[in-house]
């Protein structure tokens, strides 16, 4: 098996690994370059358009269309005095935005920003380098940056940072499943873990013969595989701590969470790993689900679309959808509750990722051997079960809730015991107290009296229906 | 003492002093600390009309740890004052405070036992606004008035220089009682 | 080999930016000592003592991190699988049925004791 897989494996990233010193060098210090100034353009961006949101302008005053704003946060946070509260275990203290931030830059390397270019007339591709395990390397740095979260909330030695790091790593590992799970309906498709293949993989459509129908697929598998992209999704708001899952930073609840003893350069580092990731997490759905670099479908009709430094520019176009995304429901949501939160990520997330994993898998094994016609039928015959359950359990829980009705009835009849226990207690709803009810009667009967003896209309008609009332309530009791 | 502030004095300090200011100013992030009615004032003036986002003060922190700005918006009760200096400590240095309304200037109408006469008896003070509660409007005057400030502030030597005068202008001036006529 | 020291020089890069800040912010600045600054923050009131080691939190991020691990394990199996699935066809379809089918009895006994409730 692995003698079939390496070959091809190889075969395909034959492109890298071959670059001389100055080209990584030139490589990586652009990521770092861009990834630091995309964060200040980002965090501009986010402020604009959260602003917009809430019908307010947001910066505009310092800078052309306030784009210095974040540049000077970022340089009067580094200007600030650095605090280091007392109880604080120093080198974890220290270290842990560091390993937070280096992380996240990390993650950033395997992304495919284009296809192969010439710098300084070599040509490479356009991506610092690539694994036979990509996509899984971007999930263990991204894991790896959890330590710096929750080393960050330990080592403060106060309250609030360690509930915040510890609900912010129970967050993301419990995202982490779903996420992953997510993707093995990607690496299905594209039979391979490294980005650059998968968006290799989506360069064309492939056709399924449907009953003698061909249909041509669309090659985005966020399109085909429309609900693991919508539980990437999920997750990745999860896994980056972003609103409505922002609950580790939660400050009607925790203040700033596992930043709060953090000041000055520090929590910039925090802050800055923390938009990285975003963009992280954004360039790795653009890569698995909307097609990586290669341009979208009218763009793509131009020839030169897909070569040389365009692609630059459809893949940042996609990254910044994902970002106004997450702006979005920055914007819109309110932050769930913790138990909510984790109740989606393990009793929906999970299983739904579970269920269509193993369709996918049911599905493409079929389709491949020829076997439609016995996929549709097994489709039709496990909608027919499930459907079938259903009325079973239907019936089933409808004769239960009836048991509990009868049982609650009977509850009801039970004489009120206004001494239950030792202690005096109110009635329950349908529970009569025995000494009140000859006088709530003769109340009524006085009523009745009194609007027999008024002769004018409307008193009658009241004390009439008072009369009613307190008929129905004798013939009751 | 900080890089900045050790540099000698001279064309680099005046520049450094130029910059730093103007990115301290253009980034005044304020404590979430809200006392009484200015505070709703105060919310106000985050929101959609008057928007101290613009200045990029939108960004309320919630730990004193990332704040540079303390806006005392409301009366200070007597219990409410250590709580209040204990915050005022936590936040790094360089910090501000403005002390918002009559109330926190200077005890307003509450001229009881219950509440501080003025903010000033328990942390240093850089912006007095009065009202009761003071409009928005006067809200961000205050708010431009500290950025002035901020811009303008020295560093290093500069500011030792800048301590000595004032403290030679306070000793040569005419105390309070030997002022006469009206006091104004 | 080759294709691991491009990240190996990202992590050098973002590291090195990472230190290199962390240090500048220590050294820029002012610096004035009081005693309550260096308490931790407790909302301005005096913070209470913590114990060594941080003081003790709810059982449950136990509970959630081993049952992270049990899933987690399952995704490195299936990652693999995923990737030869083309190679292998029905049976690797039918081996990773029973796989996760086994997976799906521990989490539905999980669910139901309680052991992905939070409140």
């Amino acid at each position: 098996m692995t003698a079939a897989v390496m070959p091809l494996a190889a075969g395909e990233l034959a492109a890298f690994g071959k670059d001389p010193w100055w080209i990584i060098l030139i490589k990586a210090v652009a990521i770092t370059v861009f990834l630091l100034v995309f964060t200040i353009f980002n965090v501009w961006f986010e402020r604009r358009v959260v602003a917009r949101m809430q019908h307010r302008v947001g910066p505009n005053v310092h800078g052309k269309f306030g784009l210095l704003q974040s540049l000077a946060d970022g340089i009067k946070l580094s200007l600030k005095e650095t605090i280091k509260p007392k109880g604080v275990d120093t080198i974890l203290y220290v270290l842990a935005p560091i390993i937070s931030a280096a992380m996240a830059f990390v993650a950033f390397s395997v992304i495919p920003l284009g296809p192969e270019v010439s710098i300084f007339g070599h040509r490479t591709p356009l991506q610092l380098t690539d694994l036979p395990v990509g996509v899984l390397f971007v999930l263990a740095a991204a894991s790896l940056g959890i330590y710096g979260i929750v080393l960050g909330g330990w080592s403060s030695g106060s309250t609030y940072p360690l509930l915040g790091g510890l609900r912010s790593s129970a967050q993301m590992i419990s995202y982490e499943v779903a996420m992953g799970l997510a993707l093995v309906a990607v690496f299905l498709y594209s039979g391979s873990m490294s980005t650059s293949e998968i968006v290799g993989a989506q360069a064309g459509g492939s056709a399924v013969d449907i009953f003698g129908v061909t249909l041509q697929l669309p090659s985005w598998y966020g399109v085909v595989l429309l609900p693991s992209f919508l539980i990437y999704m999920i997750a990745m708001v999860g896994e980056t701590n972003r609103a409505p899952f922002d609950l580790p930073e939660a400050e009607g609840e925790l203040v700033a969470g596992f930043m709060t003893e953090y000041s000055s350069m520090k929590y910039l580092l925090f802050f800055l790993a923390e938009y990285v990731n975003m963009v992280t997490v954004s360039a790795l759905a653009t890569t698995m689900f909307l097609g990586g670099w290669r341009a979208p479908w009218p763009i793509s009709l131009w020839a030169g679309a897909n070569e040389g430094w365009w692609p630059l520019l459809w893949f940042l176009g996609k990254v910044l959808v994902f970002l106004f995304v997450f702006i979005w429901l920055r914007g819109t949501l309110p932050r769930m509750r913790y138990d909510q939160f984790m109740r989606l990520g393990w009793k929906i997330l999970i299983p739904v990722a579970l269920v269509w994993t193993v369709f996918v898998a049911t599905a493409r094994a079929t389709l491949s051997a020829g076997y439609q016609r016995q996929f549709f039928f097994g489709i039709g015959a496990v909608v027919i079960v499930v459907l079938l359950l259903s009325f079973v359990y239907d019936a089933v829980a409808a004769r239960r809730e009836k048991a509990e009705e009868v049982e609650r009835e009977e509850a009801d009849q039970v004489e009120f015991d206004p001494f239950a226990g030792g202690y005096p207690v109110p009635p329950m709803p349908g529970q009569k107290v025995p000494g009140l009810e000859p006088a709530a009667v003769a109340v009524a009967a006085a009523s009745a009296g009194a609007g027999s003896a008024d002769s004018s209309g409307g008193a009658g008609a009241e004390g009439a229906g008072q009369q009613a009332d307190s008929g129905e309530e004798r013939g009751r009791g | 003492m900080g890089i900045e502030e050790k540099l000698p004095a001279g064309v680099l300090l005046t520049t450094v002093e130029g910059v730093v200011g103007y990115f301290r100013k253009a980034s005044v992030w304020p404590a979430t600390f809200g006392l009484a009615c200015c505070a709703i004032e105060m919310m106000t003036t985050g929101g959609p009309v008057y928007d101290t986002g613009r200045f990029g003060m939108e960004v309320f922190r919630a730990s004193p740890r990332q704040a540079d700005l303390m806006i005392v918006a409301g009366r200070v009760s007597q219990k409410m004052a250590p709580v209040l200096r204990q915050i005022y400590d936590q936040m790094p240095e360089p910090k501000w405070v403005l002390s918002m309304g009559v109330c926190a200037s200077s005890g307003g109408m509450f001229n009881n036992y219950a509440i501080v006469q003025g903010v000033d008896h328990v942390v240093p003070v850089d912006i007095y606004l009065p009202g009761c509660p003071p409009r928005p409007e006067m809200l961000l005057d205050a708010i431009l008035k500290l950025h002035h400030k901020i811009q303008t502030s020295k560093l290093g030597v500069h500011k030792e220089q800048e301590l000595e005068e004032q403290e030679l202008t306070a000793l040569e001036s005419a105390s309070t009682s030997e002022m006469k006529g009206l006091l104004r | 080999m080759n294709l691991y020291v491009p990240i190996l020089v990202l992590l050098l890069l973002g590291g090195g930016f990472a230190v290199v800040s962390a240090v500048a912010g220590s050294l820029m600045g002012p610096k004035r000592w009081n005693r309550a600054k260096v308490d931790s923050y407790e909302c301005g009131i005096e913070p209470t003592p913590q114990p060594a080691g941080g003081g003790r939190f709810p059982v449950k991020y136990y509970i959630t991190a081993m049952l992270f691990i049990i899933f987690d394990i399952e995704i490195i199996f299936l990652f693999p699988w995923a990737v030869a699935f083309d190679q292998m066809a029905l049976f690797g379809l039918v081996e990773m049925v029973l796989f996760i089918v086994t997976v799906f009895v521990a989490y539905a006994y999980v669910w139901r004791r309680g052991g992905l409730e939070w409140d």
